[in-house]
Protein backbone atom coordinates (compact mmCIF):
# COMPACT_ATOMS: atom_id res chain seq x y z
CA UNK A 1 0.00 0.00 0.00
CA UNK A 2 2.77 2.41 1.25
CA UNK A 3 6.13 2.01 0.49
CA UNK A 4 9.50 3.99 1.03
CA UNK A 5 12.33 2.65 -1.27
CA UNK A 6 16.24 4.43 0.47
CA UNK A 7 13.80 8.04 0.36
CA UNK A 8 15.84 11.07 1.76
CA UNK A 9 14.88 14.47 2.25
CA UNK A 10 15.91 17.60 3.38
CA UNK A 11 14.28 20.79 4.49
CA UNK A 12 16.08 23.80 2.09
CA UNK A 13 17.63 25.94 4.34
CA UNK A 14 18.03 23.98 7.22
CA UNK A 15 20.07 20.72 8.64
CA UNK A 16 16.85 18.72 9.51
CA UNK A 17 16.38 15.73 7.33
CA UNK A 18 15.81 12.31 6.82
CA UNK A 19 18.10 9.38 5.61
CA UNK A 20 17.85 6.31 3.72
CA UNK A 21 14.30 5.08 4.63
CA UNK A 22 13.05 2.28 3.58
CA UNK A 23 9.59 0.14 4.39
CA UNK A 24 6.62 -1.06 2.87
CA UNK A 25 3.37 -0.94 4.83
CA UNK A 26 0.65 -3.38 3.49
CA UNK A 27 -3.01 -3.20 2.69
CA UNK A 28 -5.05 -3.61 6.03
CA UNK A 29 -2.35 -3.26 8.55
CA UNK A 30 -2.35 -0.47 11.46
CA UNK A 31 1.10 0.80 12.17
CA UNK A 32 2.17 2.87 14.06
CA UNK A 33 5.53 5.59 13.66
CA UNK A 34 6.85 6.61 16.98
CA UNK A 35 9.82 8.82 17.93
CA UNK A 36 10.71 11.99 19.89
CA UNK A 37 10.18 15.42 18.94
CA UNK A 38 11.96 16.66 15.70
CA UNK A 39 12.68 13.21 14.73
CA UNK A 40 10.87 13.45 11.29
CA UNK A 41 8.00 11.80 12.54
CA UNK A 42 5.80 14.48 10.41
CA UNK A 43 7.89 14.70 7.30
CA UNK A 44 7.57 11.18 7.04
CA UNK A 45 3.88 11.51 7.23
CA UNK A 46 4.17 14.57 4.62
CA UNK A 47 6.29 12.77 2.32
CA UNK A 48 3.39 10.05 2.36
CA UNK A 49 0.74 11.54 0.51
CA UNK A 50 2.83 14.09 -1.37
CA UNK A 51 2.96 17.00 0.61
CA UNK A 52 6.74 16.80 -0.02
CA UNK A 53 8.94 14.89 -2.79
CA UNK A 54 11.69 12.77 -1.70
CA UNK A 55 14.97 14.38 -2.89
CA UNK A 56 16.18 10.87 -3.22
CA UNK A 57 14.53 7.51 -3.90
CA UNK A 58 11.22 6.86 -4.25
CA UNK A 59 8.21 6.65 -2.52
CA UNK A 60 5.17 4.55 -4.29
CA UNK A 61 1.48 4.63 -2.75
CA UNK A 62 -0.52 1.76 -4.36
CA UNK A 63 2.25 1.12 -6.63
CA UNK A 64 2.25 4.63 -8.12
CA UNK A 65 5.27 7.08 -7.10
CA UNK A 66 4.26 9.89 -5.80
CA UNK A 67 6.32 12.20 -7.70
CA UNK A 68 4.19 11.45 -10.72
CA UNK A 69 0.38 11.76 -9.47
CA UNK A 70 -0.85 14.87 -8.44
CA UNK A 71 -1.71 15.17 -4.63
CA UNK A 72 -4.98 15.83 -5.52
CA UNK A 73 -5.21 12.46 -6.83
CA UNK A 74 -3.50 11.14 -3.80
CA UNK A 75 -5.72 13.06 -1.53
CA UNK A 76 -8.38 10.28 -2.75
CA UNK A 77 -6.23 7.21 -1.94
CA UNK A 78 -5.16 8.29 1.14
CA UNK A 79 -6.71 10.18 3.80
CA UNK A 80 -4.56 12.56 6.12
CA UNK A 81 -5.62 13.95 9.56
CA UNK A 82 -3.79 16.55 10.83
CA UNK A 83 -2.63 17.21 14.94
CA UNK A 84 -4.89 20.36 14.76
CA UNK A 85 -8.34 20.04 13.16
CA UNK A 86 -8.78 23.83 12.60
CA UNK A 87 -6.65 24.07 9.13
CA UNK A 88 -8.83 21.24 7.75
CA UNK A 89 -12.76 22.10 9.04
CA UNK A 90 -13.65 25.42 6.25
CA UNK A 91 -17.45 24.91 6.22
CA UNK A 92 -20.37 26.61 8.31
CA UNK A 93 -21.71 23.10 8.43
CA UNK A 94 -20.81 19.64 9.58
CA UNK A 95 -22.57 18.55 6.65
CA UNK A 96 -21.40 20.96 4.37
CA UNK A 97 -17.88 20.23 5.74
CA UNK A 98 -17.77 16.12 5.16
CA UNK A 99 -19.82 16.95 1.70
CA UNK A 100 -16.80 19.58 0.54
CA UNK A 101 -14.55 16.78 0.28
CA UNK A 102 -16.71 14.47 -1.50
CA UNK A 103 -17.43 17.33 -3.97
CA UNK A 104 -13.75 17.74 -4.40
CA UNK A 105 -13.94 14.47 -6.14
CA UNK A 106 -17.04 14.92 -8.19
CA UNK A 107 -19.17 12.53 -6.84
CA UNK A 108 -22.81 13.33 -7.96
CA UNK A 109 -25.31 15.22 -5.42
CA UNK A 110 -27.20 11.97 -4.74
CA UNK A 111 -24.07 10.29 -3.31
CA UNK A 112 -22.86 12.48 -1.41
CA UNK A 113 -26.17 13.15 0.30
CA UNK A 114 -26.62 9.51 1.02
CA UNK A 115 -22.67 9.06 2.29
CA UNK A 116 -22.80 11.91 4.15
CA UNK A 117 -26.03 11.00 6.29
CA UNK A 118 -24.24 8.12 6.82
CA UNK A 119 -20.64 9.20 8.34
CA UNK A 120 -22.73 12.17 10.48
CA UNK A 121 -24.76 8.70 12.43
CA UNK A 122 -21.41 6.91 12.48
CA UNK A 123 -19.70 9.21 14.09
CA UNK A 124 -22.22 10.90 16.17
CA UNK A 125 -22.66 14.28 15.25
CA UNK A 126 -25.16 16.47 13.98
CA UNK A 127 -25.12 17.94 10.49
CA UNK A 128 -26.50 21.45 11.94
CA UNK A 129 -23.83 21.71 14.18
CA UNK A 130 -21.75 25.34 13.73
CA UNK A 131 -18.10 23.31 13.85
CA UNK A 132 -15.43 26.14 14.85
CA UNK A 133 -17.67 26.31 17.85
CA UNK A 134 -17.57 22.60 19.30
CA UNK A 135 -15.28 21.33 21.43
CA UNK A 136 -11.63 20.07 20.65
CA UNK A 137 -12.46 16.71 20.61
CA UNK A 138 -15.52 16.64 17.95
CA UNK A 139 -14.00 18.63 15.83
CA UNK A 140 -11.14 16.45 15.55
CA UNK A 141 -14.25 14.02 15.30
CA UNK A 142 -15.44 16.03 12.69
CA UNK A 143 -12.35 16.45 10.54
CA UNK A 144 -11.48 12.42 10.94
CA UNK A 145 -14.96 11.81 10.01
CA UNK A 146 -14.72 14.32 6.69
CA UNK A 147 -11.43 12.62 5.68
CA UNK A 148 -12.90 8.73 6.29
CA UNK A 149 -15.97 9.87 4.50
CA UNK A 150 -14.20 9.89 1.26
CA UNK A 151 -13.24 5.87 1.80
CA UNK A 152 -9.57 6.26 1.15
CA UNK A 153 -7.58 3.07 1.50
CA UNK A 154 -5.04 4.95 3.31
CA UNK A 155 -5.55 6.88 6.58
CA UNK A 156 -2.74 8.75 7.78
CA UNK A 157 -2.91 10.34 11.29
CA UNK A 158 -0.40 13.02 12.49
CA UNK A 159 -0.79 12.55 16.32
CA UNK A 160 -4.46 12.42 15.93
CA UNK A 161 -5.44 12.35 19.52
CA UNK A 162 -2.93 15.43 20.93
CA UNK A 163 -5.23 17.40 22.99
CA UNK A 164 -8.30 15.13 23.81
CA UNK A 165 -8.95 13.49 26.66
CA UNK A 166 -9.65 10.12 27.35
CA UNK A 167 -12.91 9.41 26.22
CA UNK A 168 -13.00 11.33 22.92
CA UNK A 169 -9.34 9.34 22.26
CA UNK A 170 -10.77 6.04 22.56
CA UNK A 171 -13.66 7.25 20.57
CA UNK A 172 -11.43 7.70 17.12
CA UNK A 173 -9.11 4.83 17.81
CA UNK A 174 -12.06 2.76 18.23
CA UNK A 175 -13.65 3.76 15.00
CA UNK A 176 -10.45 3.99 13.37
CA UNK A 177 -9.54 0.18 14.30
CA UNK A 178 -13.11 -1.48 13.15
CA UNK A 179 -12.66 0.39 10.08
CA UNK A 180 -9.38 -1.23 10.15
CA UNK A 181 -11.05 -4.77 10.86
CA UNK A 182 -13.87 -4.77 9.20
CA UNK A 183 -12.76 -3.03 5.79
CA UNK A 184 -9.10 -3.29 6.00
CA UNK A 185 -8.48 -0.04 6.14
CA UNK A 186 -4.55 0.66 6.28
CA UNK A 187 -3.79 3.12 9.05
CA UNK A 188 -0.33 5.08 9.56
CA UNK A 189 -0.50 6.35 12.83
CA UNK A 190 2.59 8.73 13.72
CA UNK A 191 2.29 9.08 17.72
CA UNK A 192 4.55 9.54 21.08
CA UNK A 193 1.65 8.22 23.30
CA UNK A 194 2.56 4.33 23.84
CA UNK A 195 -0.11 3.56 25.61
CA UNK A 196 -2.17 4.19 22.83
CA UNK A 197 0.85 2.80 20.41
CA UNK A 198 0.73 -1.03 22.07
CA UNK A 199 -3.01 -0.78 22.51
CA UNK A 200 -4.10 0.27 19.05
CA UNK A 201 -0.96 -1.38 16.50
CA UNK A 202 -0.21 -3.81 15.29
CA UNK A 203 3.05 -2.84 13.88
CA UNK A 204 5.50 -0.28 14.90
CA UNK A 205 8.40 1.84 13.09
CA UNK A 206 10.72 3.06 15.61
CA UNK A 207 12.55 7.00 14.30
CA UNK A 208 14.86 8.72 15.93
CA UNK A 209 17.00 11.64 14.20
CA UNK A 210 15.86 11.18 11.07
CA UNK A 211 16.52 7.12 10.88
CA UNK A 212 14.62 4.32 11.20
CA UNK A 213 16.12 2.67 13.66
CA UNK A 214 13.35 -0.07 14.41
CA UNK A 215 10.41 -2.08 12.58
CA UNK A 216 8.84 -4.97 13.94
CA UNK A 217 5.68 -6.04 15.89
CA UNK A 218 4.05 -3.81 18.27
CA UNK A 219 4.88 -6.65 20.50
CA UNK A 220 8.81 -7.03 20.37
CA UNK A 221 9.20 -3.12 19.84
CA UNK A 222 7.73 -2.58 23.43
CA UNK A 223 9.69 -5.05 24.72
CA UNK A 224 13.42 -3.99 23.02
CA UNK A 225 13.95 -1.34 25.83
CA UNK A 226 17.63 -0.24 24.28
CA UNK A 227 15.93 0.26 21.36
CA UNK A 228 12.93 2.60 22.86
CA UNK A 229 15.83 4.22 24.67
CA UNK A 230 18.09 5.00 21.70
CA UNK A 231 14.94 6.55 20.54
CA UNK A 232 13.97 8.07 23.28
CA UNK A 233 10.43 7.35 24.12
CA UNK A 234 9.15 5.27 26.88
CA UNK A 235 7.95 2.04 26.49
CA UNK A 236 4.22 1.50 27.58
CA UNK A 237 3.48 0.64 31.54
CA UNK A 238 2.60 -2.71 31.07
CA UNK A 239 5.50 -4.02 28.76
CA UNK A 240 8.07 -2.23 30.70
CA UNK A 241 6.28 -4.19 33.89
CA UNK A 242 5.96 -7.15 32.40
CA UNK A 243 9.77 -6.95 31.42
CA UNK A 244 11.12 -6.24 34.71
CA UNK A 245 9.53 -9.25 36.60
CA UNK A 246 10.92 -11.08 34.09
CA UNK A 247 14.11 -9.82 34.65
CA UNK A 248 16.51 -12.32 35.92
CA UNK A 249 13.90 -15.04 36.37
CA UNK A 250 15.18 -18.46 34.75
CA UNK A 251 11.71 -19.11 33.48
CA UNK A 252 10.09 -15.99 32.00
CA UNK A 253 6.49 -15.38 33.02
CA UNK A 254 5.41 -12.57 31.52
CA UNK A 255 6.71 -13.00 28.23
CA UNK A 256 3.02 -12.62 26.26
CA UNK A 257 1.77 -10.04 29.11
CA UNK A 258 1.10 -7.37 26.89
CA UNK A 259 -2.57 -5.13 28.54
CA UNK A 260 -4.22 -4.79 32.00
CA UNK A 261 -6.36 -8.12 31.24
CA UNK A 262 -3.63 -10.25 30.28
CA UNK A 263 -1.06 -9.03 33.13
CA UNK A 264 -3.95 -9.72 35.55
CA UNK A 265 -5.11 -13.12 34.27
CA UNK A 266 -1.20 -13.81 34.44
CA UNK A 267 -1.14 -12.70 38.11
CA UNK A 268 -3.98 -14.68 38.82
CA UNK A 269 -3.04 -17.84 37.23
CA UNK A 270 0.66 -17.61 38.99
CA UNK A 271 -1.20 -17.01 42.48
CA UNK A 272 -3.52 -20.30 42.14
CA UNK A 273 -0.49 -22.56 41.07
CA UNK A 274 1.58 -20.63 44.07
CA UNK A 275 -1.16 -21.72 46.51
CA UNK A 276 -1.50 -25.08 44.61
CA UNK A 277 1.60 -25.59 45.70
CA UNK A 278 2.03 -24.16 48.88
CA UNK A 279 -1.26 -26.14 49.65
CA UNK A 280 0.95 -29.75 48.38
CA UNK A 281 3.43 -28.87 50.52
CA UNK A 282 1.34 -28.47 53.95
CA UNK A 283 -0.27 -32.14 53.26
CA UNK A 284 3.82 -33.26 52.53
CA UNK A 285 4.91 -32.00 55.68
CA UNK B 1 12.66 34.98 3.76
CA UNK B 2 10.84 37.66 5.21
CA UNK B 3 11.08 40.75 4.42
CA UNK B 4 9.64 42.51 7.57
CA UNK B 5 11.96 40.64 9.80
CA UNK B 6 14.20 42.41 11.70
CA UNK B 7 18.14 41.98 11.88
CA UNK B 8 20.12 42.63 14.55
CA UNK B 9 22.90 45.29 14.92
CA UNK B 10 24.81 47.70 16.12
CA UNK B 11 25.77 50.00 13.00
CA UNK B 12 24.58 53.82 13.00
CA UNK B 13 21.68 53.18 11.40
CA UNK B 14 20.52 50.31 14.06
CA UNK B 15 21.61 53.09 17.05
CA UNK B 16 19.31 55.92 15.71
CA UNK B 17 16.26 56.30 17.74
CA UNK B 18 13.37 54.38 16.31
CA UNK B 19 11.06 58.08 15.81
CA UNK B 20 14.19 59.22 14.13
CA UNK B 21 14.31 56.13 11.70
CA UNK B 22 10.64 56.22 11.13
CA UNK B 23 10.36 60.16 10.39
CA UNK B 24 13.06 59.71 8.29
CA UNK B 25 11.51 56.61 6.27
CA UNK B 26 9.09 58.94 5.66
CA UNK B 27 10.58 61.93 4.50
CA UNK B 28 12.73 59.56 1.69
CA UNK B 29 9.77 58.26 0.59
CA UNK B 30 8.11 61.72 0.26
CA UNK B 31 11.30 62.54 -1.54
CA UNK B 32 10.81 59.75 -4.54
CA UNK B 33 6.83 61.04 -4.10
CA UNK B 34 7.44 64.71 -5.00
CA UNK B 35 10.54 64.09 -7.55
CA UNK B 36 9.86 64.20 -11.41
CA UNK B 37 13.28 63.76 -12.18
CA UNK B 38 14.48 60.33 -13.02
CA UNK B 39 18.39 61.07 -12.41
CA UNK B 40 16.97 62.20 -8.83
CA UNK B 41 15.09 58.77 -7.94
CA UNK B 42 18.30 57.16 -9.68
CA UNK B 43 20.60 58.88 -7.09
CA UNK B 44 18.05 58.49 -4.24
CA UNK B 45 17.79 54.92 -4.72
CA UNK B 46 21.45 54.72 -5.24
CA UNK B 47 22.32 57.04 -1.90
CA UNK B 48 20.16 54.89 -0.18
CA UNK B 49 21.88 51.46 -0.91
CA UNK B 50 25.52 53.39 -0.30
CA UNK B 51 23.96 54.32 2.97
CA UNK B 52 23.05 50.66 3.76
CA UNK B 53 26.39 49.00 2.93
CA UNK B 54 28.38 51.56 4.75
CA UNK B 55 26.46 50.18 7.79
CA UNK B 56 27.06 47.03 6.95
CA UNK B 57 23.26 46.38 5.60
CA UNK B 58 24.43 46.31 2.29
CA UNK B 59 23.29 42.55 1.65
CA UNK B 60 20.14 42.75 2.76
CA UNK B 61 19.20 46.16 0.99
CA UNK B 62 20.49 44.59 -2.42
CA UNK B 63 18.06 41.62 -1.73
CA UNK B 64 15.05 43.95 -0.74
CA UNK B 65 15.78 46.44 -3.81
CA UNK B 66 15.74 42.93 -6.44
CA UNK B 67 12.59 42.31 -4.85
CA UNK B 68 11.13 45.47 -4.73
CA UNK B 69 12.75 45.75 -8.55
CA UNK B 70 9.74 42.63 -9.21
CA UNK B 71 7.09 44.93 -8.21
CA UNK B 72 8.55 48.07 -9.52
CA UNK B 73 9.34 46.29 -13.05
CA UNK B 74 5.90 45.20 -12.91
CA UNK B 75 3.77 48.74 -12.12
CA UNK B 76 5.98 49.79 -14.82
CA UNK B 77 4.68 47.27 -17.49
CA UNK B 78 1.16 48.65 -16.44
CA UNK B 79 2.09 51.95 -16.93
CA UNK B 80 3.98 51.52 -20.30
CA UNK B 81 0.53 49.98 -21.39
CA UNK B 82 -1.68 52.88 -20.29
CA UNK B 83 -0.52 55.83 -20.63
CA UNK B 84 -1.08 57.18 -24.48
CA UNK B 85 0.35 60.84 -24.66
CA UNK B 86 3.04 61.45 -26.52
CA UNK B 87 4.97 60.71 -29.78
CA UNK B 88 4.73 57.07 -30.76
CA UNK B 89 7.54 55.29 -29.70
CA UNK B 90 6.92 51.50 -30.49
CA UNK B 91 4.25 50.55 -33.32
CA UNK B 92 3.20 48.01 -35.65
CA UNK B 93 0.19 47.81 -38.51
CA UNK B 94 -0.80 51.06 -37.22
CA UNK B 95 -1.08 50.24 -33.55
CA UNK B 96 1.12 52.57 -30.89
CA UNK B 97 2.40 50.05 -28.35
CA UNK B 98 4.75 52.39 -26.43
CA UNK B 99 4.64 56.09 -26.87
CA UNK B 100 7.11 58.79 -25.06
CA UNK B 101 5.14 59.66 -22.44
CA UNK B 102 4.03 56.73 -21.39
CA UNK B 103 7.76 55.15 -21.33
CA UNK B 104 9.11 58.28 -19.31
CA UNK B 105 6.28 58.11 -16.79
CA UNK B 106 6.35 54.19 -16.39
CA UNK B 107 10.36 54.57 -15.67
CA UNK B 108 9.47 57.38 -12.84
CA UNK B 109 6.73 55.22 -10.96
CA UNK B 110 8.67 51.76 -11.52
CA UNK B 111 12.01 53.57 -9.81
CA UNK B 112 9.08 55.22 -7.21
CA UNK B 113 7.93 51.54 -6.42
CA UNK B 114 11.41 50.76 -4.93
CA UNK B 115 12.85 54.54 -3.99
CA UNK B 116 9.36 54.61 -1.45
CA UNK B 117 9.24 50.87 -0.19
CA UNK B 118 12.68 50.59 0.41
CA UNK B 119 12.93 52.86 3.20
CA UNK B 120 9.93 51.57 5.05
CA UNK B 121 11.49 48.23 4.74
CA UNK B 122 14.76 49.30 5.76
CA UNK B 123 12.73 50.61 8.76
CA UNK B 124 11.25 47.44 9.32
CA UNK B 125 15.37 45.70 9.10
CA UNK B 126 17.12 48.18 11.54
CA UNK B 127 13.95 48.49 14.51
CA UNK B 128 12.45 46.30 16.97
CA UNK B 129 8.77 46.66 17.03
CA UNK B 130 9.27 47.01 20.83
CA UNK B 131 11.52 49.67 20.32
CA UNK B 132 9.44 51.22 17.74
CA UNK B 133 6.50 51.11 20.36
CA UNK B 134 8.18 52.43 23.05
CA UNK B 135 9.20 55.05 21.64
CA UNK B 136 6.64 56.09 20.15
CA UNK B 137 4.65 56.33 23.68
CA UNK B 138 7.45 57.76 25.21
CA UNK B 139 8.69 60.47 22.92
CA UNK B 140 5.80 61.10 20.78
CA UNK B 141 3.10 60.42 23.76
CA UNK B 142 1.23 58.07 21.60
CA UNK B 143 -1.28 56.08 24.18
CA UNK B 144 0.20 52.46 23.99
CA UNK B 145 -3.21 51.32 22.90
CA UNK B 146 -2.56 52.97 19.81
CA UNK B 147 1.26 52.15 19.75
CA UNK B 148 0.77 48.45 20.50
CA UNK B 149 -2.29 48.04 17.83
CA UNK B 150 0.59 48.93 15.17
CA UNK B 151 3.57 46.75 15.97
CA UNK B 152 1.64 43.64 16.70
CA UNK B 153 -0.32 43.66 13.12
CA UNK B 154 3.35 43.83 12.15
CA UNK B 155 4.69 41.24 14.74
CA UNK B 156 1.21 38.59 13.34
CA UNK B 157 2.66 38.67 9.53
CA UNK B 158 5.54 36.02 10.04
CA UNK B 159 3.47 34.02 12.13
CA UNK B 160 -0.01 34.30 9.43
CA UNK B 161 2.39 33.40 6.67
CA UNK B 162 3.27 30.24 8.49
CA UNK B 163 -0.20 29.86 9.81
CA UNK B 164 -1.03 30.05 5.77
CA UNK B 165 1.29 27.74 4.65
CA UNK B 166 0.26 24.79 7.15
CA UNK B 167 -3.55 25.56 6.39
CA UNK B 168 -2.91 25.53 2.69
CA UNK B 169 -0.57 21.83 2.94
CA UNK B 170 -3.73 20.52 5.37
CA UNK B 171 -6.36 21.43 1.93
CA UNK B 172 -3.88 19.79 -0.57
CA UNK B 173 -3.58 16.80 1.68
CA UNK B 174 -8.29 16.79 1.49
CA UNK B 175 -7.68 17.10 -2.08
CA UNK B 176 -7.79 20.72 -3.43
CA UNK B 177 -5.86 21.79 -5.95
CA UNK B 178 -4.53 25.33 -6.18
CA UNK B 179 -2.70 24.76 -9.46
CA UNK B 180 -6.24 25.56 -11.86
CA UNK B 181 -6.88 28.94 -13.39
CA UNK B 182 -7.68 31.76 -11.14
CA UNK B 183 -11.31 31.76 -11.48
CA UNK B 184 -10.87 27.83 -9.80
CA UNK B 185 -8.36 29.70 -7.18
CA UNK B 186 -10.25 32.46 -6.28
CA UNK B 187 -13.55 29.65 -5.52
CA UNK B 188 -11.03 27.51 -3.63
CA UNK B 189 -9.96 30.60 -1.20
CA UNK B 190 -13.00 29.66 0.76
CA UNK B 191 -10.45 26.36 2.16
CA UNK B 192 -7.86 28.57 2.89
CA UNK B 193 -9.09 31.94 4.54
CA UNK B 194 -11.82 30.98 6.68
CA UNK B 195 -9.32 28.46 8.86
CA UNK B 196 -6.94 31.37 8.58
CA UNK B 197 -9.49 34.15 9.83
CA UNK B 198 -10.84 31.64 12.60
CA UNK B 199 -7.30 30.75 14.29
CA UNK B 200 -6.49 34.30 13.77
CA UNK B 201 -9.46 35.18 15.93
CA UNK B 202 -8.63 32.77 18.21
CA UNK B 203 -5.20 34.16 18.82
CA UNK B 204 -6.16 37.62 19.41
CA UNK B 205 -8.44 36.64 21.55
CA UNK B 206 -6.20 34.50 23.74
CA UNK B 207 -3.55 37.32 23.29
CA UNK B 208 -5.89 40.34 24.82
CA UNK B 209 -6.68 38.21 27.63
CA UNK B 210 -3.21 37.22 28.44
CA UNK B 211 -2.37 41.15 27.90
CA UNK B 212 -5.10 42.13 29.68
CA UNK B 213 -4.29 39.60 32.66
CA UNK B 214 -0.58 41.47 32.47
CA UNK B 215 -2.30 45.19 33.26
CA UNK B 216 -2.71 46.07 29.66
CA UNK B 217 -4.45 49.05 30.58
CA UNK B 218 -2.37 50.12 33.39
CA UNK B 219 0.48 51.03 30.80
CA UNK B 220 0.94 54.60 30.37
CA UNK B 221 4.34 57.19 29.32
CA UNK B 222 5.68 56.09 33.17
CA UNK B 223 5.78 52.42 32.87
CA UNK B 224 8.46 51.64 30.65
CA UNK B 225 12.23 52.07 32.00
CA UNK B 226 13.76 52.28 28.94
CA UNK B 227 14.52 56.25 27.80
CA UNK B 228 14.84 56.98 24.15
CA UNK B 229 17.23 59.84 23.87
CA UNK B 230 17.73 61.98 20.77
CA UNK B 231 21.04 62.64 19.60
CA UNK B 232 23.18 64.52 17.15
CA UNK B 233 23.12 61.43 14.78
CA UNK B 234 19.15 62.01 14.91
CA UNK B 235 19.01 65.44 14.23
CA UNK B 236 21.89 65.45 11.33
CA UNK B 237 19.63 62.14 9.94
CA UNK B 238 16.95 64.44 10.32
CA UNK B 239 18.29 67.54 8.54
CA UNK B 240 19.42 65.58 5.99
CA UNK B 241 16.01 63.92 5.16
CA UNK B 242 14.61 67.56 5.05
CA UNK B 243 17.16 68.81 2.44
CA UNK B 244 16.60 66.14 0.38
CA UNK B 245 12.45 66.50 0.55
CA UNK B 246 14.10 70.14 -0.42
CA UNK B 247 16.11 68.98 -3.05
CA UNK B 248 13.26 66.93 -4.60
CA UNK B 249 10.32 69.40 -4.62
CA UNK B 250 13.12 71.82 -6.40
CA UNK B 251 14.75 68.98 -8.75
N1 LIG C 1 9.30 23.46 7.07
C1 LIG C 1 10.44 23.13 7.69
N2 LIG C 1 11.62 23.74 7.35
C2 LIG C 1 12.77 23.40 7.96
N3 LIG C 1 12.88 22.48 8.92
C3 LIG C 1 11.76 21.85 9.31
C4 LIG C 1 10.48 22.13 8.72
N4 LIG C 1 9.55 21.35 9.31
C5 LIG C 1 10.20 20.61 10.22
N5 LIG C 1 11.53 20.90 10.22
C6 LIG C 1 12.56 20.25 11.06
O1 LIG C 1 12.66 18.90 10.70
C7 LIG C 1 12.82 18.08 11.85
C8 LIG C 1 11.78 17.02 11.89
O2 LIG C 1 10.51 17.63 12.03
P1 LIG C 1 9.15 16.83 12.15
O3 LIG C 1 9.09 15.83 11.05
O4 LIG C 1 8.06 17.81 12.25
O5 LIG C 1 9.35 16.08 13.55
P2 LIG C 1 8.27 15.36 14.46
O6 LIG C 1 6.96 15.39 13.77
O7 LIG C 1 8.83 13.98 14.63
O8 LIG C 1 8.25 16.08 15.76
C9 LIG C 1 12.79 19.01 13.04
O9 LIG C 1 14.11 19.22 13.47
C10 LIG C 1 12.19 20.29 12.51
O10 LIG C 1 12.77 21.39 13.17
MG1 LIG D 1 5.09 16.34 14.23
Amino acid sequence: MLRFEDVSFRYPHSDSSVEHLSFHIQKGEFVALIGSNGAGKSTISRLSNGLLKPDSGTVYLDGTPTTSIRTSQIARKAGFLFQNPDRQICQNTVREELAFGLRLMGLPEQEIRERTREAIEQFSLDGDWFPFSRSRGERQRIALASVLVCRPQLVILDEPTTGLDYRECTAIMDYLTRLNREEGLTVLMVSHDMELVSQYAGRVLVLTGGQLIGDGATHDVMRDQPLLGRAHVLPAQIPALALKLDAGAKQPQFEDVFTVEEMFETICRLRKEMSATAGKGEVLS
Amino acid sequence: MNLLQYLPGNSVLHRLNPVTKLAAAFLVGICAIVSHSVVFTISLIILLLGICTACGLGKRALRLTRSLLVLGGMMFVFQLFFVRSGDPLLSAGGFTFVTRDGLSSAVLLGLRIVATMLPLMLLFAITEMNDLCGALVKRLHVPYRYAFIVTTAFRFVPLFTSEFHDIEDAQKARGVEYDGGIIKKLKLSVPLFVPLMMSSLKKVDAGAMSAQLRGFNLRTVSSGYREYPFTAADIGCILFSLLLVGAAAVL
